[in-house]
């Protein structure tokens, strides 16, 4: 589905160039659940950028379903950190953005974000500003906006970093629950190990200045996946020890 | 059986409390005029001061009453310059902000001049004016329009820039175009702080207006307060500041009420 094929990307800043993404290349199915892992600096979000055609990479192209991505796609969909929900919309018409900024029919779309306003939770809170609503319900409607024109591919920066820890998990569990209803191709880019492993198929390490591709870890762990008491905490342990190695490498010790 | 009436309590007393604020936002300041007042009349009557220099209340009030026809015709007067020229400067302002905050070149070559003819102090043009235009409605709203213009423009500007990152990349990932993007969220999103420019200028529409009527008029309440000065009327001049304070008010909260109405988010998000 997605296709990232020798993406190298350089910023000009006025402290000089910045190599943020040396030679990426990466292949993500259809309906996989990725996550992109690493340390701050090492150029996750501007891969997800990339992908999403908000950037364009100095080197490199991005596939997007057999098409070269040259600028944003209408069945790409984007997250962000922040909920980036319009104040002066109600949930529902926030829900319905995308509908309007596509230009599509909204009276096609009414039951469906209907549908997905419940199933995110929010039922009875349709008519809500979001400044009425918490961080966590605010990040709801983002993620039921982001899903409402049937986006074949959703990409996803950091959306629960900004959340407490409780609200976070509960977060990941849910977002599991809606995207298992939906067939969506998924770029997830996290710091979180905890939430790499309890949401991805495979997971994706980068390495920082320049980020490059480190490894990629599979998560053989069957769905739906919770957190706590688990019937395979054992291979969560061992997928988290490995990614820990990889990103937190272990002191060099004189011997 | 308690949940009911825990349910039902909650609000009343909301309510109760907020309007209670209320009482208090509009009682406290007419309270505090009327304080003002009662200690004007009393200096007047205890300094003995001459009326033609301070006329006590009594005498600007009886002043309004035997002449609240005429001064009813020059109140209306003022005020159509006033809104008039306030209408012209948004229409004129809005325009040019946004092509300002659109267009990097636009902004380097006007923004410089428009700070320097900010800078030019208006009551200076005032005379030319009337030399160009004589002495009809014209010169005054071109006035009014002159000192509304450049608040209205640079809040107007400063609020189109405002749009949060997160907002504008959320547009481009839905490869929405510049137009949709405009109308859906930059403009919405600036309409706060355009409101905060468009209460600064009315305040300041109302000053050209009598500026401008200071000049050269035969009408309007700037011309009451010339009129009154050579006479030694000081009662009608202090009656015509009443009523352009009364204007000025009003215009504002006029204002504020559509800006509520218009934006009952805003309060809340900022």
């Amino acid at each position: 589905m997605i296709e990232v094929i020798g993406v190298s990307q350089r910023f000009d800043t006025q402290r000089g160039e910045i190599h943020a993404l040396d030679r990426i290349d990466l292949e993500v199915h259809e309906n996989e659940f990725v996550t992109l892992v690493g340390r701050s600096g090492c150029g996750k979000s501007t891969l997800l950028r990339i992908i999403s055609g908000l950037i364009r990479p100095t080197v490199g192209a991005v596939r997007v379903a057999g098409e070269q991505v040259a600028r944003p796609r209408r069945d790409v969909s984007v997250m962000f950190q922040r909920p980036a929900l319009l104040p002066w919309r109600n949930v529902r018409k926030n829900v319905l953005l995308p509908v309007e900024m596509l230009g599509l029919d909204k009276r096609q779309y009414t039951d469906r974000a209907q549908a997905l306003i419940e199933l995110a939770g929010l039922a009875g809170f349709e008519e809500k500003l979001p400044h009425e609503l918490s961080g966590g319900m605010q990040q709801r409607v983002s993620l039921v906006r982001s899903l409402i024109q049937r986006p074949k591919v959703l990409l996803m920066d950091e959306p629960f970093s900004a959340l407490d820890a409780l609200t976070r998990e509960e977060m990941s569990v849910e977002l599991q629950r809606v995207v298992a209803e939906e067939s969506t191709t998924i770029v997830f880019v996290t710091h979180s190990i905890d939430e790499a492993v309890l949401l991805a198929d495979r997971v994706v390490v980068l390495s920082p200045r320049p980020g490059r591709l480190e490894r990629i870890v599979d998560v053989p762990i069957p769905r739906p996946r919770t957190l706590g008491h688990n019937a395979h905490a054992d291979q969560v342990s061992a997928i988290s020890a490995e990614l820990h190695d990889l990103l937190q490498p272990a002191p060099q010790v004189a011997t | 059986m308690v949940t009911p009436v825990a349910a039902e309590s909650a609000p009343t007393s909301a309510r109760r409390r907020r309007t209670r604020e209320r009482i208090r936002a509009f009682g406290l300041p007419i309270l505090a005029l009327a304080m003002i007042v009662a200690l004007w009349w009393l200096a007047t009557v205890l300094f003995n001061i001459p009326t033609y220099l301070v006329p006590g209340p009594d005498l600007v009030v009886s002043k309004m009453i035997d002449l609240n026809s005429y001064l009813a015709e020059q109140t209306f007067v003022t005020t159509k310059e006033t809104v008039l020229g306030f209408g012209l400067a948004i229409l004129l302002g809005i325009p040019v902000a946004m092509s300002i905050a659109r267009f990097r070149l636009l902004e380097q070559m006007l923004y410089p001049l428009l700070l320097a003819v900010n800078a030019v102090p208006k009551v200076a043009i005032a005379p030319i004016l009337v030399v160009w235009m004589g002495f009809g409605l014209a010169p005054k709203i071109v006035m009014v329009v002159l000192l509304c213009f450049f608040p209205i423009v640079l809040a107007t500007v400063a609020g189109l820039r405002s749009t949060p990152s997160e907002l504008v990349e959320l547009s481009q990932s839905l490869d929405a175009g510049e137009i949709k993007e405009f109308v859906k969220v930059r403009f919405p999103w600036a309409l706060p702080q355009i409101f905060v420019g468009l209460k600064t200028a009315i305040s300041l529409a109302v000053i050209g207006a009598v500026i401008a009527e200071f000049v050269g008029s035969s009408e309007g309440l700037g011309y009451v307060i010339v009129q009154s000065g050579a006479s030694a009327d000081t009662a009608l001049a202090f009656a015509a500041i009443t009523l352009l304070a009364i204007i000025s008010i009003v215009l504002f909260y006029a204002i504020q009420l559509v800006e509520r109405s218009l934006l009952p988010w805003a309060e809340e998000n900022r």
